[in-house]
């Protein structure tokens, strides 16, 4: 990663799989389990991610990069945003995880909001397909469920 | 002839039939593109993130996907996954659009997907209603006795009967409100009745009744009599007042303001205070004047009428109360009154956090107006039918919640 003009302090990031990424500190304190490393002082050595791989990690701070930028205005970030999280699921599902791990909440609800699109509006076995989601109901429990909510099965 | 009838029939099953083999064809093919990026969503990731993945539902989607596996039942049936959907969805109002009161069918509406569904209230068994709603649940009194009164959610279902409130015989004017405590779901629902006084048409007997569910109990309030002014049919609570408008019974001569709003403190600290000394007028020429609590702020609206021709209006206004003073919030653009029939005066309208709806008696068309961003809007087109030219339409607004039972 080359300096960007501003003199911005670099931050080494040691994934799972031992890849080190040398990032901008005001691009990495968009995660808040960095940013208390920094702010206690404890952020000095290659700060070490055990639960992040090197090709997540790289996506996530992608993402924190192109939203630490001043001057994205709303209206780009939300179009970027949409480009990002076209991503196939297992992707998307490292996303979450890394966020939820590295504290980015504006990322996690970004891909929640994604996955919960790719559940919307559909009929229960239709997401079971997409998801690959075993169904363990029989089918008088099945039933019964659909009938308990009717309005919503339309 | 007839083998022709049948001939079209046999044709039409068919093709029904190739449809649908095509459907689970391709959803089959569907299947296979994915085949070499099959990962579990339950097996990669844990409950908790799941959980909050199903939380960006709208409703009707997180019932669906109950029905999907017993681990995603078990996930949106859980007390703090329906807790915390209950603060995402409960900030926006849905509304329910019925036509005709004799059974408790009608289409839900859900801003946040948006779409209608065509829903069902608990069966109550009365025909003709008052209604209040409040933070979830939604109260009905009978227009018959007016002494029978549920208070039920919609969307979980559950109810209760309330006691009769005391002193329940039939009344001229009456206006049901309700308020529930949005952190202990306790709840209040008030009546107020107005009566002509016995051989005077100035003087109007208007008394209040109130019912705490803490101690599922009726307190007698107010016995007042209000010279030139009587209750009307619409109430509603905010930051602990009682807010109620009032009509000007004096005959045609009278120039002045023919409605005004009273408030009573439902503390009780005011008592003694007569009430007519809370009376603040209204804006304008008012018809179809309805009180919501948007935010603990009281927010009226109303049709806009002329002082010269009383029964049409020339628009309709959104105003909020602060102090003694109104202020105009925004006023319907025109071409959504256009949208209603412009001489149509007469309209339903209830509102709820951000959110009024507007609806004109006449016909489905909904108009929903944003507080936060100061925006129109028409809902979309409500599925329901009509099935006679002079077919009323109402409806009401409730937040969908799930926490809270009567």
């Amino acid at each position: 990663m080359s300096l960007s003009p501003s003199t911005s302090k670099m931050l080494s990031l040691k994934s799972s799989d031992g890849k080190v990424l040398e990032v901008e500190e005001h691009v990495a304190v968009l995660c808040e389990t960095i940013k208390s490393l920094v702010e206690d002082g404890c952020a000095d050595s290659p700060i070490p991610l055990a639960n992040v791989d090197g090709a997540t990690l790289g996506n996530v701070m992608e993402w924190c990069k192109k939203h630490a930028d001043q001057k994205a205005s709303a209206d780009d970030l939300e179009d970027w945003d949409a480009e990002f999280v076209e991503r196939d699921q297992g992707e998307l599902y490292h996303l979450i995880m890394a966020a939820n791990y590295l504290n980015i909440k504006g990322l996690l609800d970004l891909i929640c909001q994604k996955v919960a699109d790719m559940i919307k509006g559909k009929h229960p076995e239709k997401i079971r397909e997409i998801f690959n989601i075993e169904n363990d109901f029989t089918p008088e429990q099945q039933e019964q469920i659909r009938k308990d909510n009717s309005w919503a099965f339309e | 002839m007839e083998w022709e009838t049948s001939w079209i029939d046999h044709d039409y099953d068919d093709g029904k039939k190739e449809t649908k083999a095509f459907d689970s064809y391709l959803e089959l093919s569907d299947e296979e593109c994915k085949e070499n990026n099959l990962i579990s969503i339950d097996l990669v990731l844990p409950d908790d993130l799941l959980e909050r993945i199903l939380a960006y539902l709208p409703l009707a989607s997180i019932f669906k996907a109950g029905c999907v596996c017993k681990k995603w039942n078990e996930i949106i049936r859980s007390r703090r996954f329906l807790w915390n959907i209950s603060t995402i969805l409960g900030p926006k109002p849905w509304y329910f659009m019925f036509t005709s009161s004799d059974e408790p069918v009608g289409h839900v509406y859900d801003p946040m997907v948006p779409k209608w569904y065509s829903f069902e209230l608990p069966d109550i068994g009365i025909s003709s209603w008052f209604i209040a709603s409040s933070c979830g649940l939604v109260c009905f009194m009978d227009n018959d006795s007016r002494s029978e009164l549920y208070v039920f959610n919609p969307i979980t279902k559950s109810r209760k009967k309330l006691k009769e409130p005391p002193d329940s015989k039939f009344s001229d004017y009456s206006t049901l409100a309700m308020s529930v405590d949005r952190s202990s779901h306790s709840y209040t629902v008030t009546v107020i009745r107005s009566n002509q006084a016995p051989g005077d048409f100035i003087q109007w007997d208007l008394s209040l009744h109130v019912y705490y569910s803490e101690t599922m109990t009726w307190v007698s309030h107010v016995a007042e009599t209000l010279t030139g002014w009587r209750g009307g049919d619409d109430s509603v609570i905010c930051g602990g007042l009682l807010y109620f408008l009032v009509h000007s019974t004096r005959g045609m001569g009278w120039t002045g303001n023919r409605h005004g709003l009273v408030s009573y403190n439902l503390s009780g600290q005011s008592s003694g205070d007569a009430l007519i000394n809370s009376f603040i007028p209204v804006p304008c020429p008012l018809t179809c004047g309805r009180l919501m609590n948007l935010k603990d702020k009281l927010v009226m609206v109303g049709g806009i009428g002329r002082k010269d021709r009383l029964g049409i209006i020339k628009g309709i206004g959104i105003w909020v109360l602060n102090g003694r003073d109104w202020e105009e919030v925004s006023r319907m653009p025109h071409k959504f009154f256009q949208g209603f029939g412009e001489l149509d005066d007469v309209f339903a309208s209830s509102g709820s956090n951000d959110f009024i709806y507007i609806q004109s008696y006449g016909g489905p068309a909904l108009a929903v107006f944003d507080m936060h961003l100061k925006q129109w809007k028409w809902s979309q087109k409500c599925p329901v039918t009509k099935r006679f030219p002079l077919q009323l339409y109402s409806g009401f607004c409730f937040e969908p919640r799930f926490e809270v039972s009567p």
